[in-house]
């Protein structure tokens, strides 16, 4: 309950409402390469409800990844439709933000600001943002580093830098790709906690690719497994486990049976091709 | 044994890097010294005739009784201003090409193909074409200089702004920023150090330009002097025009460093 205080602030600025924040109406992908289809993804039909925290998981090729960038409108859609807030989504939104497996981070930049560029791209007055950009950098525990250079931070550093880039201007959904994964183990544990913490505290939406199956079900509410050729949604997994959530609850046997559960229906296609 | 052991603690000791800079700062004078002390004793000797290879002292000597005399500073501001105009006009010029070709996929594939063609061709065999088109003064020698200089900048430009991220890009988009937006932000930032690396060639090609231009014909510059003086075997003198070109070249690229390191502070650690 330590320096929650701007992110609970923003959380309040948040519609309350009961109405899904992300629906998929038999959403698909196909590439065309070499004049060959490939079926990315097979109809998806997905309602996220506001403040969940949802995993997408599965091995590479599954499609979580052209999913998470057809919903963040990064990627046109083959067929069907991706709704936020019941608003047919054609391209990306300042309501919608997305945060990748690499910092991306401007080298020439400050700390503070990189997390300020969204809002001059947004054509806001950057010093209406500052005192909020701080707040969040604090938060993320990087209140000390704010004239920093990227350059200067450790990788596990800058991918904060990244999320409070992102937390700054307010998303009402996160979509996160991985965000964690180029991270050493202990790094992404601590990060996984961080994020945990400020976006249950914000009530923000989360939809979090990975590949690793104790992390999706230690941090959702629901897991999505989806299996690859084609990419498609296997099933969905309901976590109902207490929050907020401790590392000590991995060593419960519900964890460990959820698990078992995400890893069985990924396993149960293995055979199948 | 006091002495010896002295020596060898000092020699254990590591260098800092201070010290190491200054010891191979003082090779690179020695080396010089006995270079100009090779150039002063072997014509001296009779070894080369002093003709062909005058003292180094008599060069020193050519050098100091020319750049005192009016006729010598007007031929240095005429070949200054050809290689100033040039430099800048050319790397103007191939930063506009090579933004138009970064951004504009269609200019680059209808244009590339002469880029590519006009770059084979060794250039200066417009020289001659340049003067009967623009004429004995200097702005055939400008037109030289740009001719050389525009290219390093172009394809520079062209290749930093192609070699932006995809997920920079990416960011930009999911931000709906504008390609304006994500032009100045991102991607000429980014391209800016390989950029600079191209503007430096210029600066040479520049130099390189307003004296072949001179060559070919004219009747001012330092160029022409050189020229004059290889013809009248004063080689004492086109050794002292050579040591005022380099001089300038020299100047010109040491100023462009400093800015380089100024501008793109953020690439400094990398270097060392």
């Amino acid at each position: 309950m330590v320096n929650q205080g701007p992110i609970a602030e923003f959380a309040m600025s948040q519609p309350v409402s009961s109405a899904p924040v992300v629906q998929t109406q038999s959403l698909a992908k196909t590439f065309h390469v070499d004049g060959k289809s490939v079926v990315a993804l097979e109809s998806v039909d997905l309602t996220i409800n506001p403040g969940e925290f949802i995993s997408f998981v599965g091995p590479s090729g599954c499609g979580k990844s052209t999913l998470l960038n057809m919903i963040a409108g990064l990627l046109p859609k083959t067929s069907g439709q991706v709704l936020i807030h019941g608003q047919p989504v054609a391209e990306p939104s300042k309501r919608v933000g997305f945060m990748f497996q690499a910092p991306v981070l401007l080298p020439w930049r400050t700390v503070e600001n990189n997390v300020l560029m969204p809002a001059e791209v947004f054509g806001l007055k950057v010093n209406d943002i500052r005192d909020k950009a701080r707040a969040v950098l604090k938060t993320v525990g990087l209140g000390d580093f704010i004239n920093a250079y990227p350059r200067q931070l450790s990788g596990g550093m800058q991918q904060r830098v990244a999320l409070a880039r992102v937390l700054t201007y307010e998303p009402e959904v996160l979509l996160m790709d991985e965000p964690f994964g180029a991270l050493d183990e202990f790094t992404r544990e601590a990060m996984n906690l961080e994020l945990l913490r400020i976006t249950r505290a914000a009530n923000i939406t989360v939809l979090f690719v990975t590949h690793n199956i104790t992390e999706a079900v230690f941090m959702s509410d629901r897991v999505v497994v989806m299996t690859p050729r084609p990419g498609k949604v296997s099933g969905i997994i309901d976590v109902p486990l207490p929050r907020p959530r401790e590392i000590e609850l991995m060593h419960q046997p519900m964890f460990t049976d959820l698990t078992f559960q995400v890893r069985s229906i990924l396993g149960g296609t293995h055979g199948g091709h | 044994m006091a002495v010896t052991d002295t020596i060898d603690a000092a020699s254990v000791v590591p260098r800092t890097e201070a010290q190491i800079q200054r010891r191979y700062r003082l090779i690179s004078v020695a080396i010089t010294v006995v270079i100009l002390g090779l150039w002063e004793i072997v014509p001296a000797l009779g070894l080369v005739n002093p003709i062909i290879l005058p003292q180094f002292s008599k060069v020193v000597w050519a050098l100091g009784t020319l750049v005192i005399q009016d006729f010598f500073l007007q031929h240095f501001t005429v070949t200054l201003t050809e290689i100033l105009l040039g430099f800048v006009l050319g790397t103007a010029i191939g930063l506009a090409l090579g933004i138009a070709l970064a951004v504009w996929p269609a200019v680059k594939q209808v244009t590339y193909p002469f880029v590519v063609g006009f770059q084979a061709i060794p250039k200066i065999v417009f020289a001659p074409l340049f003067i009967a088109w623009f004429g004995f003064d200097q702005t055939s020698k400008v037109v030289m200089a740009i001719v050389i200089a525009f290219f390093p900048v172009l394809i520079n430009t062209m290749v930093g702004l192609e070699s932006v991220p995809q997920d920079a890009k990416k960011l930009m988009r999911s931000l709906r920023a504008t390609p304006l937006q994500t032009f100045w932000k991102v991607s000429l930032p980014h391209a800016l150090p390989i950029i600079f690396a191209g503007v430096k060639a210029a600066l040479t090609f520049a130099v390189i330009g307003a004296i072949v231009g001179e060559f070919v014909g004219a009747s001012e510059g330092l160029g022409y002097l050189l020229d004059l003086y290889n013809n009248q075997l004063q080689i004492d003198r086109v050794f002292a025009v050579i040591v005022v070109l380099a001089a300038i070249g020299a100047l010109g690229y040491f100023l462009l460093e400093w800015l380089d390191r100024k501008l793109i502070f953020w690439r400094e650690d990398e270097n060392r």
